[in-house]
């Protein structure tokens, strides 16, 4: 039995896939309308007694930027693998149980009522997207333990119903507010990196790479919880905590994501589903490899982003889907041949 | 030994009474077919039995201790359970099918260890699985998957074997393959076995024990001698039955109104009058 998963067969896929995001990520950090040389950021701050632009740039522009991507890349995709196999619908991404109308809820209540505080020296949007996203998991969660024993659908259903109402809400506020302030709004909606600094980077970084550990550690069970509740339960596994822990980490990092960047979409749906095609289903290795692919995707999108239409720039949702789309139906139509999980 | 205690059963969903007063006892090493019209509540029981489901009215003891005091982990060692044919969303190749199974058994970092892996691999060999052990569920025939579950089920390592609807899809060879098998499971490793079938034929020649469960909460338990003559059959299914049998074994061919030999029956009546012996 060649072919099973072992610990070191998973290290090894990890530490590689972990170099390939340095490479990426140093790339990608030396890419830009500026050109900046490797060699000269080394050299540190200043360079005889001049300000050393290079450096300026890679530190303070660039890398914040890139950290955020990655970070947002890897909860996004994490969080898909794991609503997808809680739901056990390879169509759930991680704004199906209504996170993103939350968050968005959350944002256009800032923005129309016009928060003047700042919190750490930030603006409180992020605060209200993260509140808002969290509330309306928790709402969806609620609703869908009230519709009882399929709780699967009843989650899917109540998640499809919170989401569409409130859409509504925001269309309606977004009416009736001002347009200079709707701007703003919109392109927080069309998921947007900004540069951030780094303490809330790194407090986020660590909240995020928890949080995956975490799941890392119940993926056998989510491997069990495939093959439907009771199966699971009879092969011994405790499926109701098992099942909160999950949802609790997924929504909580997505919630964490959306807050720094908007609503990025296709990353929780294509990176699981690409991992899936390429190393197959198993949890164990589905769940790393797709958060560390997810950061590879959204720094290279990011880039692009940035540097597509420069001077100006896109909002980065915008290259997600239009880079992911296509790209995911070439990995389906050439591994669908092969695994065969859409013919029954 | 009774492995299998139940007593004073009874379970409702919220309108419907599904079963009331069920008392029977499963003997460790036997096997037992449960049988009976649709919504007589075989596969209620089953639930029941493997703790999906919780009756407040009765008792179930598994191994002389009563089946709520276990964890789910706790009665996965004792029972393991085949559903009927469920395929995952998600491409699982056989030999990772069969391993989950040991998923309770995993190291710290949710690893199998390579007793678990022998003991998968043997769980295949029992089945007749290897072969196509890294073969995905999804390419297989409905036969070679409900192999391939029964094989997670032995992987557990559990004493009780609970199936339901084993063989509802498959054909005549399949049928008796899964039927030969779960007997050889009975003989060869003592494990006990209880199955929910609508496949009467094939549950008189294989099981010692018959629940029938009638639609109305009446049920009847007894050796499968006892228990299938055309009278009881007739009673519970309400169709008309023509019995015959091989040596020992009865079969049972039910008559439709419309079928093809029925004029033949109603005109005489005793053929299917003889035979109720």
């Amino acid at each position: 039995m060649t072919d099973l998963l072992t610990a070191r067969k998973l290290a090894i896929k990890v530490i590689s896939a972990l170099v390939l995001l340095i490479l990426v990520m140093l790339m990608c950090s030396l890419t830009g309308t500026e050109h900046i040389s490797l060699k000269s950021v080394f050299t540190g701050i200043s360079q005889q007694g001049m300000v050393n632009t290079d450096y300026e740039i890679f530190v303070h522009v660039r890398l914040p930027r890139i950290i955020l991507a990655a970070i947002v890349g890897a909860a996004l995709a994490c969080s898909g693998v794991v609503f997808q196999a809680l739901l056990r619908n390879p169509l759930a991404d991680p704004y199906i149980l209504g996170i993103s109308s939350g968050a968005g809820l959350g944002v256009i209540i800032a923005v129309i009522s016009g928060v003047g505080w700042t919190l750490w020296g930030r603006s409180p949007i992020a605060i209200f997207a993260f509140v808002g996203a969290m509330g309306t998991v928790w709402l969806v969660w609620l609703i869908g333990r009230l519709t009882g024993k399929s709780h699967v659908t009843g989650l899917l259903l109540a998640g499809v119903v919170v989401n569409a109402f409130f859409s509504a809400v925001i269309m309606f506020l977004t009416s009736i507010a001002k347009s200079q302030q709707i701007h703003s709004t919109i392109f927080w909606l069309m998921g947007n990196m900004a540069e951030e600094n780094f303490s809330v980077l790194w407090l986020s970084a660590g909240y995020v790479i928890a949080g995956i550990i975490a799941l890392f550690y119940i993926s056998p069970q989510l491997n069990a919880l495939s093959f439907g509740i009771e199966d699971a339960k009879s092969m011994g596994i405790n499926t109701a905590g098992t099942q909160t822990i999950a949802f609790a980490i997924a929504a909580a990092i997505t919630a964490v994501a959306v807050s720094l960047s908007g609503l990025i979409g296709f990353v929780g749906l294509i990176v699981p589903h690409g991992i899936r095609l390429v190393f197959g289903p198993d949890h164990r290795q589905l769940l790393p490899l797709s958060g560390i692919t997810g950061a590879i995707f959204l720094v290279a999108a990011d880039t692009l982003a940035r540097v597509i239409v420069a001077p100006a720039q896109l909002p980065v949702g915008v290259i997600t889907a239009i880079v992911g789309g296509p790209f995911f139906l070439i990995l389906l139509i050439k591994y669908t041949k092969t695994i065969g999980w859409f013919n029954k | 030994m009774s492995i299998i205690e139940v007593g004073n059963l009874s379970f409702a969903y919220s309108q419907s009474q599904v079963l009331r007063e069920l008392s029977f006892n499963v003997e460790q090493g036997s096997f037992l077919a449960v049988i009976g019209p649709n919504g007589a509540g075989k596969s209620t029981l089953l639930n029941l039995l493997c703790g999906a489901l919780h009756s407040k009215h009765g008792s179930i003891k598994i191994d002389q201790a009563a089946i709520n005091s276990y964890t789910a982990e706790q009665l996965a060692r004792k029972i393991a359970v085949v559903r009927q044919e469920f395929v995952p969303v998600f491409g699982f190749s056989v030999i990772e099918t069969v391993l989950m199974a040991r998923t309770p058994y995993y190291n710290q970092l949710g690893f199998q260890s390579s007793a678990d892996t022998e003991i998968a691999n043997e769980a295949l060999a029992a089945t007749d699985t290897s072969r196509f052990s890294l073969r995905l569920l999804s390419q297989l025939s409905g036969g070679e998957r409900q192999r391939v579950f029964i094989a997670r089920a032995l992987a557990q390592n559990t004493d009780i074997l609970l199936l339901d609807e084993p063989t509802s899809f498959l054909d005549l060879k399949h049928q008796v393959d899964i039927y030969d098998l779960l007997k050889k499971m009975q003989i060869e490793k003592g494990k006990t076995i209880v199955t929910v079938t609508h496949d009467i034929n094939l549950a008189a020649q294989y099981c010692d024990q018959v629940l029938l469960l009638g639609d109305d909460c009446s049920y009847r338990h007894g050796s499968a001698k006892d228990i299938f003559c055309a009278e009881q059959i007739e009673k519970v299914f309400g169709v008309r039955i023509f019995a015959g049998a091989i040596g020992e074994g009865k079969f049972f061919v039910p008559l439709g109104k419309f079928a093809k030999n029925s004029g033949i029956i109603a005109q005489n009546p005793e053929i299917t009058q003889n035979k109720k012996s």
